[in-house]
């Protein structure tokens, strides 16, 4: 379902999985949440430019799984897009602050994903058989698993 | 170097074939302002920045249009998987199939195979980082046809995200070309 600008509502917390409280997630003017950001594909606030009436779809996930993965998407998103501004501003203590929160926040999802449904990158490979080659690859259709 | 990490820069799942929308979104793969011309540019650019900013910008903005082939080339497998060959011939991909099967080749979406010549390495900061702004804002502009063919919600989705993506990084490059340009390059 496509939300304009006009009926978006900031407070509406997604994907959300046990022991996590996104309305309590750290806020600033300049940037997103990683959640809103990363469903916008655009974290700054004031940089975000819609396309005549359509804005973003609001991702939900069917299942744990799938609502893991997109949290640590949203992460990864927020990372990227903090990434490329210090780059430029390095000095931005604020933005630095937010990639460390967020940086370690992704590590402990990415820790618990890993550990129930299998690595993300190779070397976290771990158990008794090398499960890192098993599908679902990132291209794949995953044979019920909507969105991921 | 890199490293792979097993998801997309956001996810795709779509349902329903559609022939036309893939054959016309594997420009932004293959195309002359598509994903992996963005890629190869900056990534051949960062070599000749003068500074660390402009390194590093390059260097983490070629590293994420990688990601974005990975998008562009799983929307046109799923878009074609169901496919049977005759759906593909009434649908005006009999040439693609009969070169590619249902491989993913980057090419634009006329079938032209990709090319370096898309993009330039002068080694002048300025007239590199003019470029990729005009790069940046040349995709948006290829999104935003893609957007305006296509009403299935699975393929809308991950097309407006990678628009906005478009959006940020042109800004971003503005901003390192402001900050050369007034440095005295």
């Amino acid at each position: 379902m496509l939300f304009d600008n006009t009926d978006f509502n900031y407070e509406i917390g997604f994907f959300k999985i046990p022991g996590s409280d996104f309305s309590k997630e750290m806020r600033t003017d300049k940037f997103l949440t990683p959640e809103e950001g990363f469903l916008r594909g655009n974290l700054f606030r004031d940089e975000y430019v819609p396309y005549k009436n359509l804005t973003y779809y609001k991702l939900k996930g069917e299942n744990e799984r799938e609502t893991m993965l997109l949290k640590l998407m949203s992460y990864a998103f927020a990372i990227v897009d903090l990434n490329l501004y210090l780059d430029l501003h390095p000095e931005d203590q604020n933005a630095f602050m937010l990639f460390k929160k967020y940086t370690k926040e992704k590590c402990d999802v990415e820790e618990a994903y890993t550990e129930k449904y299998g690595p993300l990158i190779v070397t976290d490979t771990t158990g008794n058989t090398f499960n890192w080659i098993k599908n679902p690859w990132p291209w794949d259709k995953t044979g019920g698993t909507k969105y991921v | 170097m890199f490293k792979y990490v097993k998801h997309l820069n956001y996810p795709i799942n779509i349902q329903k074939k559609d022939l036309k929308m893939a054959k016309n979104l594997l420009t932004q793969f293959g195309g002359s302002n598509g994903e992996l011309a963005a890629s190869l540019r900056y990534f051949s650019q960062k070599f000749s920045m003068p500074d660390e900013k402009g390194k590093a910008l390059l260097n983490d903005i070629a590293t994420e249009e990688l990601g974005h082939c990975e998008m562009i080339c799983t929307m046109v497998s799923q878009l074609v998987k169901d496919a049977t060959v005759e759906e593909l011939k009434a649908n005006g991909l009999e040439s693609l199939y009969t070169e590619h099967g249902k491989g993913v080749y980057p090419t634009d979406s006329f079938g032209n195979p990709f090319t370096v010549t898309y993009f330039a390495v002068t080694g002048d900061t300025l007239a590199d980082l003019s470029e990729d702004m005009a790069a940046e804002q040349k995709a948006r502009a290829i999104y935003e046809n893609l957007i305006d063919e296509t009403d299935d919600e699975d393929v809308l989705a991950p097309l407006l995200f990678l628009r906005q993506r478009e959006v940020v990084h042109f800004n971003r490059f503005k901003e390192l070309y402001k900050y050369y340009k007034n440095k005295g390059y």
